[in-house]
């Protein structure tokens, strides 16, 4: 597995905090590790380096999984990641880019970080920027139709330097299940490919997809929600549960392994 | 007379020629009047669809760029169907922009309730970093656009297609409320196109009442000139607020917010109270709300014999 040590981080910080989404971060550390480590061209020095690549976490609720790969890249430091959701701090249970260096929009409401990423993209081609934009939604946001009208727009508007990534891991399927979640986007007029979110080798091949892109790109990860501790997986009471004494002992134990 | 409209694409073209770095985003309306901008700004100008809440997330990514966005359609759809996102994706996130709707109360008048629009003033006024004008007349739109759509707020400029007729010799400020005429007896606050029926009420309540009205003339509501308010109602110790918004939150509550503690006054308020689901012209559904010349006449006296007890 993947990034053990980057799920015992969010186990810590969220327990510590009594405040996050544990199995929502799980699901899609491992792509945004890879982002941040393969994939975004930023400058450590200067959070605002005009030419940087924009990462816009729309399922906001799963940014304990961003926090502990900004602190990986030393882009946030492990003293404001142990003031998570604390008094003080500049860590919330959604992110908030007015507080952190580095966070590039405040999501939370669904439905929103998408559409915004579209206006990042059009305005990156009027300003004839080369960066691209990558979008993390989830498969739950996509029961909100401003992902809809943005994803029509960004395909009637050849956005090729644009990326969603659709963390697809059937949350949305407990309420109203969108099966044919590929053929979906494929049929708004996107590049879409499956992968694996979970597994190195498919999540680079995933990502080879951009480079040569003529329109917006989905790459729609079969994720698992809680990947790696087979307590937190799946859905139900842990999508918003805090670890009690006991269980903080079993996950960490089931991170060992 | 020059309709707002037909201002508001004219400024655009002037502004668009100048500043490189505005976009104008419409909803399918003012498509049409807005070619001369698209072909004079080209890149610039986006009929992005009927797609109004998503509009505006585009547009605050836009401004995330260093673009100055420019979103505009009909009020409800641009401000009370998108409300969500211009809260948090300018309001929260701390973005720049414009916004500019048509439409005012009843300008749809015969298209029914869901084209008619009075809480969107309210709306936009809770936003941090927000102002909101109600431009009567072409050149109170141009001047308020041209001093504010580069300031680093949030603009609303809701237009009307109803202007009240009258072109003032005086600068258009924002924050600043227009002396139309002097009196100590009463004063009367009007917010936009509702001054042409304050025009009318004024005459004729010093032609027949002989009662000499303070009338104060409202274009901006965030920021309100609540100095002149104070000043005017010190004076005349009663006021009827006349505005084309919701009774439940519109510029009387800035009135009497901005009057609060102070010695005793009677104050009134002409609004809309409720839905209404009349058809017709602006003017019928204007008389449906009691938005009229000869009812501000029956409510200033009434609010004058009220203040003498």
């Amino acid at each position: 597995m993947l990034n053990k040590d980057l799920r015992k981080r969010i186990v810590e910080i969220v327990t510590k905090a009594k405040e996050g989404h544990i199995p929502s971060s799980f699901s899609i550390v491992d792509i945004i590790d890879h982002l941040y480590g393969q994939v975004l061209r930023y400058d450590k020095a200067n959070p605002n380096w005009p030419e940087r690549d924009i990462f816009v976490l729309s399922k906001g609720h799963g940014c304990a999984g961003l926090y502990v790969v900004l602190e990986k890249y030393n882009l946030l430091t492990a003293a404001q990641l142990e003031n998570y959701s604390q008094p003080g701090g500049i860590l919330g249970g959604h992110p908030d880019r007015t507080k952190v260096p580095f966070i590039e929009a405040s999501t939370g409401s669904l439905g929103h970080g998408f559409p915004f990423s579209v206006g990042i993209a059009i305005a990156n081609k009027i300003k004839k920027k080369k960066s691209l934009v990558i979008s993390l939604l989830g498969d739950g946001e996509c029961h909100e139709g401003t992902i809809w009208e943005a994803a029509h727009v960004a395909a009637n508007r050849c956005l090729d330097n644009l990326v969603a990534i659709i963390d697809w891991n059937l949350s949305g399927a407990q309420l109203c299940p969108i099966d044919d979640l590929p053929a979906k986007w494929a049929s708004f007029g996107w590049q879409v490919h499956v992968f694996d979110g979970h597994k190195q080798e498919s999540i680079v091949e995933a990502f080879s997809h951009i480079e040569h892109a003529t329109q917006p790109v989905a790459l729609i990860a079969k994720n698992t929600k809680g990947y790696g501790v087979n307590l937190l997986e799946g859905h139900g009471r842990w999508h918003h549960r805090i670890p009690n004494q006991q269980e903080f002992e079993q996950i960490m134990e089931a991170l060992e392994l | 007379m020059k309709g707002l409209r037909e201002q508001f694409a004219d400024t655009m073209l002037d502004i668009g020629r100048q500043n490189e770095d505005l976009v104008v985003m419409v909803g399918d309306i003012s498509h049409g009047i807005l070619q001369p901008f698209a072909q004079s700004c080209p890149g610039r100008y986006f009929n992005i669809g009927i797609c109004e809440p998503t509009m505006v997330s585009i547009a605050a990514g836009m401004a995330k760029q260093g673009l100055i966005p420019v979103t505009h359609t009909i009020a409800p759809f641009l401000i009370e169907r998108s409300f969500e996102q211009i809260k948090l994706d300018f309001g929260y996130q701390g973005f720049a922009g414009n916004f500019v709707s048509v439409g005012g109360a009843f300008d749809y008048a015969q298209l029914g309730c869901s084209h008619h629009c009075y809480t969107d003033v309210s709306l936009m006024s809770h936003i941090p970093n927000s102002q909101v004008f109600c431009p009567g007349s072409a050149s109170e739109f141009d001047e308020l656009f041209r001093s504010e759509y580069n300031n680093g707020k949030i603009n609303y400029f809701k237009l009307t297609e109803n202007p009240h007729g009258v072109e003032f010799d005086k600068p258009i400020l924002a924050g600043k409320i227009i002396q139309v005429s002097e009196g100590s007896d009463i004063t009367i606050i009007v917010l936009g196109p509702q001054l042409k029926n304050a025009i009318e009420a004024n005459a004729e309540l010093e032609k027949k009442h002989g009662i000499c009205v303070d009338l104060l003339y409202v274009h901006s509501v965030k920021p309100f000139d609540s100095a002149k308010v104070i000043s005017s109602i010190e004076k005349t110790r009663c006021a009827v607020v006349v505005e084309e918004l919701s009774a439940h939150d519109g510029i009387y509550n800035l009135v009497i917010r901005s009057w609060n503690s102070r010695d005793r006054a009677e104050i009134r308020q002409l609004a809309i109270n409720d839905f209404v689901h009349e058809y017709g012209n602006y003017s019928n559904l204007c008389d449906v709300s009691g938005l009229t010349a000869s009812n501000i006449i029956k409510v200033v006296i009434e609010t004058m014999r009220h203040a003498k007890r």
